[in-house]
This record gives C-alpha cells, sequence and structure tokens, in this order.
C-alpha cells in the first residue's frame, strides 16, 4: 500500500480563535452566546482548573459543579468573533472572566464558515 | 446577531446577578435568597438586599430582646462586640434605640397594577397541573403566548400598543428599551427584576435546569419575561425607566453608611455565646476521645444523612444497642435522576449544585410477579378513583349532582380527618399494608442499559467502573475502617398532608425528595461482589459477612423503615430482628425527647403526638425541619458521640488519619458544607425578615400553578420558609437566626491548603457569610479560628477554661 498523502499540499486558510474561560455558572449564557452567533461548532472543557484575580479554582470537586472553571474554544471568521467578543465584553464588567482571540489557520474552510446562528424561540 | 443585541444579552444576564434561584414546590430547595449578593461582605451584602427587596437583614430588636431575656446572648461577649463597633450606651439604651429606628420603607406603589398583571401571566404560563383550562400557545414560550393574549387584557388602558410587537423576545425587549440610554439598560432592567424578585429567582432557576420536564415543553426565559414586562408596562402608560431608577447601582445602598447596622454586634454576640459553649464542649470531648486500640466490632453500622435531625435519632440508636452511626450526605454520593416504577416521573435526587450525570429506573424484577400484579391492582384501582372524582367535579353537568349526592359522604370524612387524624392513619397503614411496596418486587437498573437513554442525555444505568468509584467515594470520605456484619445505608423523608411544603422537610441533598431511593442504590452498589473486588484492590476490604442493607428514617415520627433486604446469613438476619426491634426503641426516646419544644406535644405520649401530627390535615407544624442549625461539624463520630446537639448540628463523618491528601475535606468541605451554607442562610433571612425572604403565614397562604405559594390570590412568588415552620407563635421565636459555625477537625495546615486551592469556598468565609475554627489534632487538639483575610487567631482563653463567662472568641 502506498502512502500518498506527502504528495498532497493542503492550504491554510487563516480564521481567528477565541478562548473563553468563566464560572461554572456562567456556562449556560455563554454555550447560549456561542449557538446565537453562528459559530459552526465550539469545544466545552469543564472542570478547569486555574488561578486569576479571586484566587485558585480547584476543578473536578466531586460534589460541586458549580464551583470550578469552565473553557470556551471556537474558530470562525472575523465578524462572528467579534460578535461573541461584544457579547462576552459587557458580561466581564461585573463577572470574573476572560477571553483571547488570536489567529489561527484551518485546512477545512467550510467546515468552519457553514453555520448560520440560531434564532431566538419565543421563549 | 447585531452589537446591540449580543450586548442586551449580557446586559440581561449581569441584571439577574442580584438575584438568587427559586426551586418549584415539588423540589423545595433551601437557598440562599441574597445568593447573588454572595460576593459582597455579609454586611453589604444586607444593606444592598435591605435597598433592593426591602428586606432586613439582622435579627429584629424583638428577636434580640428575646434572645438578651432568655440567656442567649452572653454579657460579656455583647460587651466586647459592643466596644469593638464602638457603642458606648448600655444594652437596653440600644434596643430601645434601634426600637425607635425607622426602617426605610419601599414605595413601589406606581408598579403595583404592572406586577400584578405580570404575576397573573405569570402564573397561568408556568402552571404545572392545577388549572383545568391552561394558557393557550404555552408551547411556543413565554414571550409568543404573552404576545399572543395581551393585547386582549382589558386591564391595559393602551393595550393598543400591544398588536404589533416583534415576534422574538429579544427584539421586543431592545424595542421597548429604545428611549433608555444602553448605559443604563443594566439599572432599568435590574428594577424590573427585583419587583417581583420571587417570580424572577423562578424564571432564572427554570431557564437554567437543563433537565426540567416543564421548561423542556414551555420554556420560559429572562428576556422573554423583560419582554414582556417591559411591553406590559407601556401599556400600563408607566414609564419604562421610572424616576430615579438610573441612579440606583448596585452598591448605592453602602454609600453614606458611615456606620454598621446597630444588630450587627448583637448577632455576633449571640453567635458567640453558642458557639463557644458548642467549641467548649467538643474541645473537652477531644482531650477525652479515645484514639488507641480499635473498638470493638459493632453489630450494625447505620449512615445517616448529615441533617441535623439525623443528631438526635442517631444518638438513641447509638444507646440502644451496640451500633455505630455516621454522617454522610443523604444522595449518597449519587449524582442521578430517579425513576420510580409505573411512573414517567424523573426525580432528580441530588443537591442544587451537583448536576445529575445518570439515571437509575425501578423496573419490575421476576422474583415476585404475585406481588407486583397486587400492586398494579391496588394503583389502578386508587387511579380510577381520582380520576372518577376529579372528572365528576370538574364537570360543569355533573358537579351539581355530584356534590349532592357525595356532600354527606365528604362531610364524614372531613371531620374525620379533623378529629381522629391518627386513628385515620394507622387504619389507612393497616389498609396499606395489603398493597406491596415497589421495593418488594422491583429491580434498579444498575447495569448500563444505552437501550433504555432518552435523547435528553441522561445514560441509564452505571457503568462498572461508576459503580466501584461511588462506592469507594463512600468509605472513603467518611473514613471507614471496619465494617460490621449488617451495614443499613439510611436516607430521609417526612410525611405530611395538606402541606406544599413536605419537600422541604425532605432530604435537602436529594434536592427535597426522600433518600430511600438513594440509600438502596448505594446498597445494591455495595452487595456486588465484582464492586467488592475491585474495592479489595484498592484497599477497602469489606469481610464476606457483611451485607449492605437500605433504609428511610421518617424525620416527623422518627420511625426507620427497612427496605426489603437481600437474602441474610442467619446471623445478619438475627442481627437485622434486633435492629429492628432497636430501631423501634431508639424512635420512642427520640419522639420522647423532640416533644417538649412541639407545642401541645406530651412526652409519655410522644409517638402517637408525631404520628398525629403526620396524618393531621389542619397541623401546620408536623415537625421543626431543620429549625435550629447553627453548625456543621466535620470529624469522626468518636468526637460528638457523647454530646448532645439539641439537633441543631449537621455532622458529617471524617477521619483526618485516612486522608493524607486532604482529598475528602476538600470534597466535604466545597460540597455538603456549601449546601450546609444554603439551609442555614434560608432559615436565617426567612427569620429575620419574614414577609420578604421568607413566606409569611400558612394561613393565608395559596398554592399558585403547583410551583409556588403566593399571600392571598396574586403578588409575588414566596420564596422562603413559611412562620409556622420558624417561630412558635407570632411573638416566640424558635429558630436562632445565626450564622454556620463549621468545625473541622483535622490539622489546620490541611485546611488551610483546602482554602487556598478553592476561591469560592473562601470567599464565603472571607465573607462571613458562615465561620471557621479547625481543632488541630496534630497541635493538642488546639483551636483555630479563621479570620477574614486569611488568618488564625487561636482564642486568648483556651489557657484560662475555668472562666467560662469570658468571651473566648475573637470573631
Amino acid at each position: 500500500m502506498s502512502d500518498t498523502s506527502h504528495n498532497i499540499e493542503h492550504t491554510l486558510h487563516p480564521l481567528k480563535k477565541i478562548e473563553i474561560i468563566v464560572k461554572g455558572k456562567r456556562e449556560h449564557f455563554v454555550q447560549d452566546l456561542l449557538e446565537k452567533s453562528g459559530v459552526s461548532g465550539y469545544t466545552i472543557h469543564r472542570n478547569v482548573a486555574g488561578k486569576g484575580a479571586s484566587g485558585f479554582h480547584e476543578g473536578h470537586l466531586l460534589f460541586n459543579d458549580e464551583a470550578s472553571l469552565v473553557m470556551f474554544f471556537a474558530v470562525s471568521d472575523q465578524s462572528k468573533i467579534q460578535a461573541i467578543i461584544n457579547g462576552l465584553s459587557p458580561l466581564f464588567e461585573s463577572s470574573s472572566g476572560v477571553m483571547f482571540v488570536s489567529d489561527t489557520k484551518v485546512v477545512r474552510l467550510t467546515k468552519f464558515l457553514s453555520a448560520e446562528g440560531q434564532q431566538d424561540d419565543g421563549s | 446577531m447585531p452589537t446591540d443585541l449580543s450586548a442586551l444579552r449580557a446586559r440581561v444576564e449581569n441584571a439577574a446577578k442580584v438575584l438568587g434561584r427559586c426551586w418549584p414546590l415539588q423540589s423545595y430547595i433551601a437557598a440562599n435568597p441574597l445568593a447573588g449578593l454572595e460576593k459582597l461582605p455579609f454586611d453589604e451584602a444586607v444593606a444592598e438586599g435591605q435597598a433592593l427587596y426591602g428586606g432586613r437583614g439582622y435579627p429584629s430588636v424583638a428577636q434580640l430582646r428575646a434572645a438578651w431575656d432568655a440567656g442567649a446572648i452572653n454579657a460579656n461577649h455583647l460587651a466586647d462586640r459592643l466596644e469593638a463597633y464602638g457603642f458606648t450606651e448600655s444594652p437596653a439604651h440600644l434596643l430601645d434605640r434601634m426600637e425607635a429606628a425607622t426602617p426605610p420603607s419601599v414605595n413601589r406603589s406606581n408598579d403595583s397594577l404592572l406586577n400584578r398583571v405580570m404575576a397573573k401571566w405569570l402564573a397561568v404560563f408556568v402552571d404545572q397541573g392545577q388549572a383545568t383550562w391552561t394558557m393557550p400557545r404555552r408551547q411556543e414560550g413565554f414571550y409568543a403566548a404573552w404576545r399572543a393574549v395581551a393585547p386582549y387584557d382589558t386591564t391595559l388602558a393602551h393595550r393598543d400598543c400591544l398588536h404589533d410587537l416583534p415576534e422574538r423576545p429579544l427584539e421586543a425587549l431592545a424595542a421597548a428599551l429604545s428611549d433608555v440610554e444602553p448605559s443604563q439598560w443594566e439599572r432599568v432592567l435590574r428594577h424590573h427584576l427585583t419587583a417581583l424578585p420571587g417570580w424572577a429567582s423562578f424564571i432564572k432557576w427554570r431557564s437554567q435546569d437543563r433537565h426540567d420536564a416543564w421548561q423542556a415543553a414551555h420554556p420560559i426565559t429572562m428576556t422573554g419575561y423583560l419582554a414582556a414586562r417591559l411591553h406590559t408596562a407601556r401599556a400600563i402608560g408607566l414609564p419604562v425607566a421610572p424616576d430615579g431608577v438610573a441612579e440606583a447601582a448596585v452598591g448605592a445602598s453602602r454609600n453614606g453608611r458611615d456606620r454598621p447596622a446597630m444588630a450587627a454586634p448583637w448577632l455576633e454576640a449571640w453567635e458567640a455565646t453558642y458557639r463557644e459553649q458548642l467549641l467548649h464542649e467538643v474541645q473537652a470531648a477531644a482531650a477525652t476521645m479515645d484514639t488507641g486500640a480499635a473498638p470493638d466490632r459493632p453489630k450494625a453500622q447505620l449512615v445517616f444523612c448529615i441533617d441535623v435531625r439525623s443528631e438526635v435519632i442517631r444518638r438513641h440508636v447509638e444507646q440502644a444497642g451496640p451500633y455505630q452511626t455516621f454522617g454522610y450526605a443523604g444522595f449518597f454520593g449519587l449524582p442521578m435522576q430517579f425513576q420510580p416504577y409505573d411512573s414517567d416521573n424523573r426525580i432528580t435526587a441530588c443537591p442544587p449544585i451537583v448536576d445529575p450525570k445518570h439515571r437509575i429506573q425501578e423496573v419490575c424484577g421476576d422474583h415476585r410477579p404475585d406481588a407486583a400484579a397486587a400492586h398494579e391492582r391496588w394503583v389502578a384501582l386508587g387511579r380510577a378513583w381520582q380520576r372518577l372524582i376529579k372528572s365528576l367535579k370538574h364537570n360543569v353537568a355533573a358537579a351539581f349532582g355530584f356534590v349532592e349526592g357525595s356532600g354527606g359522604l365528604f362531610g364524614v370524612a372531613m371531620a374525620a380527618r379533623t378529629l381522629i387524624p391518627g386513628w385515620l392513619r394507622t387504619q389507612h397503614q393497616a389498609w396499606a399494608k395489603r398493597v406491596p411496596t415497589s421495593d418488594t418486587f422491583c429491580d434498579l437498573s444498575l447495569d448500563r442499559a444505552p437501550a433504555a437513554d432518552h435523547a435528553d442525555g441522561l445514560p441509564v444505568g452505571l457503568s462498572a467502573e461508576e459503580r466501584s468509584y461511588y462506592a469507594e467515594a463512600a468509605f472513603r470520605l467518611m473514613g471507614w475502617q471496619q465494617f460490621a456484619p449488617v451495614v443499613v445505608f439510611t436516607g430521609h423523608g417526612s410525611e405530611t398532608v395538606n402541606n406544599p411544603y413536605a419537600s422541604s422537610l425532605d432530604c435537602g441533598a436529594c434536592a427535597g425528595h426522600p433518600g430511600g431511593p438513594n440509600a438502596r442504590i448505594l446498597a445494591a452498589i455495595c452487595n456486588d461482589p465484582a464492586v467488592r473486588e475491585v474495592l479489595s484492590e484498592r484497599g477497602i476490604v469489606i469481610p464476606e459477612d457483611t451485607v449492605f442493607l437500605a433504609a428511610e428514617h421518617t424525620t416527623t415520627t422518627d420511625a426507620v423503615r427497612l427496605f426489603h433486604p437481600p437474602t441474610l446469613t442467619e446471623r445478619q438476619a438475627k442481627i437485622v430482628d434486633q435492629l429492628r426491634r432497636d430501631l423501634h426503641t431508639a424512635r420512642v426516646q427520640a419522639a420522647a425527647e423532640r416533644a417538649p419544644a412541639l407545642q401541645g406535644a406530651r412526652r409519655s405520649h410522644a409517638v402517637a403526638d408525631t404520628a398525629r401530627r403526620a396524618a393531621d390535615w389542619a397541623e401546620t407544624r408536623p415537625e421543626w425541619g431543620l429549625s435550629g442549625n447553627a453548625a456543621f461539624i466535620m470529624a469522626p463520630r468518636a468526637l460528638t458521640a457523647e454530646l448532645s446537639l439539641d439537633g441543631r448540628a449537621f455532622l458529617h463523618a471524617y477521619n483526618w488519619q485516612t486522608d493524607d491528601r486532604g482529598t475528602a475535606l476538600e470534597t466535604i468541605m466545597t460540597g455538603p458544607l456549601v449546601v450546609g451554607e444554603w439551609i442555614n442562610m434560608q432559615y436565617y433571612f426567612s427569620t429575620v425578615d419574614n414577609a420578604v425572604y421568607g413566606s409569611g403565614s400558612k394561613i393565608t397562604q395559596n398554592v399558585v400553578g403547583n410551583v409556588g405559594v403566593w399571600q392571598g390570590n396574586g403578588g409575588d412568588l414566596m420564596t422562603g420558609l413559611p412562620l409556622q415552620s420558624l417561630q412558635v407563635d407570632d411573638a416566640t421565636p424558635y429558630h436562632h437566626p445565626l450564622r454556620l459555625l463549621a468545625v473541622v477537625y483535622a490539622p489546620r495546615a490541611r485546611v488551610s491548603r483546602v482554602m487556598e486551592r478553592n476561591a469560592q469556598l473562601r470567599s464565603l468565609f472571607d465573607h462571613e457569610w458562615m465561620a471557621l475554627t479547625v481543632l488541630d489534632p496534630e497541635h493538642s487538639n488546639r483551636r483555630y479560628v479563621y479570620q477574614p483575610g486569611g488568618t488564625w487567631a487561636t482564642p486568648s482563653t483556651e489557657s484560662r477554661d475555668d472562666q467560662d463567662t469570658e468571651p473566648a472568641l475573637a470573631l
């Protein structure tokens, strides 16, 4: 069997990546925001440990799912990431949490640009 | 999503931060009504609570005077605290001065019609089966359903403006705020959310709960509620942003406060008086505690919930025979939903800070088909009867004839329930014995069963690894060292009738449900040979002659019922027979101990009185629940076994010698202790201001939509405990509103490490929502008192224990 993959030149497409770390109780809000913003997908790391302005937060507490931190990351184009930034900035005025935005590159561009934002329902 | 709408969504989230969460009546969770303000120091948060809700944050003068007169506040502690706060007057003069000070009034009269209208629409929307005619289009969500009917609401003078509202709630909310500066949005939204804090807290809970079937069927969001409320204000002719609202920021109440609340030193002195006595006794017990040779193997070990009510029955069980008891969170460490046999209802049976991760179902086994058939028969008969009565009552044509024909029968039944409830209960129990209970013929779906999984994501059953994990966690957390032939996991529930607050008396760790199912599941796990093998490999060796049983403690009557046991050896059966008799003895003793505190109960007839309370539909106080709670002790039982703690202390088993890394302590302090703080704060605030943070008298309450209660026939949802759960009568308090004291028997350095790793836990102590004292066994049981900020103090009186009237704690 011959391996031909090394002969293929993959094209890398520039996109933006956002990483968000918030307290567990804000998970619902951030997830909702990502759904509505139109990013095609995102990743959630629950039970994240780490230290911030308010001190150290242990992850993986057996009997408390609200105290530890949650980390999200998503990749999309500039406009959708900007919508997320706009939706998060007011939150961080009064809640602890951080976000990082950086340049990244992906191979399968369509995978990251295919979605439309979810509309609100009537609730 | 446009930028403005994206930001508005965040403004709604920010505005709702000040709210706590309010659970429905079926799973009443005792929670801090000021949970949204816990990031502030206690003193500032209660001042903020006063500004937002008009609620008092410290005990009333009457409560302080009663405590002072009863000697519950030590004069030396009070003098010490008054001096620290800079008060120089005499206590009597200070009480008079406090009495004369008029509390600030909260004027929300401009909102009253708006509040009434919103409460009406919320009540009809969230109805959970109480209404015969339900609101149309509920499945589309609150805003959509409201938008369809509101233009026809004749109470709204300008209702025509509601005809062309945007379809989506966020856009509707933005439209309502179009005349308000974006920089003021958050304040305006907060004003509207705190106008009906009970309903808003309920929406907050429901919109965040991922597993609530009612939310899935009839969704409601904070945005939808606010959109409806702001447009309703327009339709009444009220400004969306009332005068003065734009200036009211969170924290504004602190400005200009040049001195702390006058009641603060009184509360601290009251707390110090209780704590000093408790710590004095615990420290004395620590000095004499036998830590040497392992004790004789007990005949049976019983694990109870940490609930303060367990303390009383545990003492009497231990006195009744060679038994050892433990305290463990009453959901027995199982983060799950439970689906009972023959029911579509899925009960979340774990604390509110834990997400359910599994679903366990009760399924009919094939070992007792006769019992299953008998159960089915009786249940079907009962349901058919209930359906018949309901349809006769609600059918327009049949209702008149039904009342005419059956009035006499119902009159006799009403008289019997009023005059001889105890006798009726006995008859009912005798009849109920014919109906086999589900535990006698059902199996629990412990094995993973992917085919039974539902679309909502919770896996049915537990993997082999998970079963071993939960069993190991239980024994590690409790510091278990040797196993008796019989081990009984004992959940708890209450028995009460005609009581909307029934679930507030059930197990808080099981989200306001009885803990029996959790106990049965953990017992079944521990009887699994595969689990025992894994535990043995991990150093927890369960002898072959040990069997695990499950039971449920009825806190109203103190009866402990053993569930259907697995096959027992002759020796185990003998022990269980004796245990049943001893549990009855313990029940008699515990009921007699509780009798004096229950009005009208006599010690000699205590069991009969508790049985009557459990069945009496006119009884406003079937039991005292967790009233009195004031301490949370994490220590081996040996430390507290000789003490009578008056049912005021949560007791969690903890053995510092088997927890070198502090993992068990961290789990206890970040889990059960935090839930204890929630419960304690619910009782505290419901007591210090029952009208605002409690729910007022049961006499004038009405159940609304099967989700909550309101006073009279409308208004805000009442979120706290009723007056009768806290006071003996209008003037005589029963619950002492004291903040929780956490006591840990462990090396101080280990406790410090836990605090350093858990900022959220530490903040509760730093902001004085509860207090912490460590008894350090590595330093001669020395007492260390945690100081806000992270330092430790050693009480100066430790070297002069004889001076027991001296203040001993620097709080």
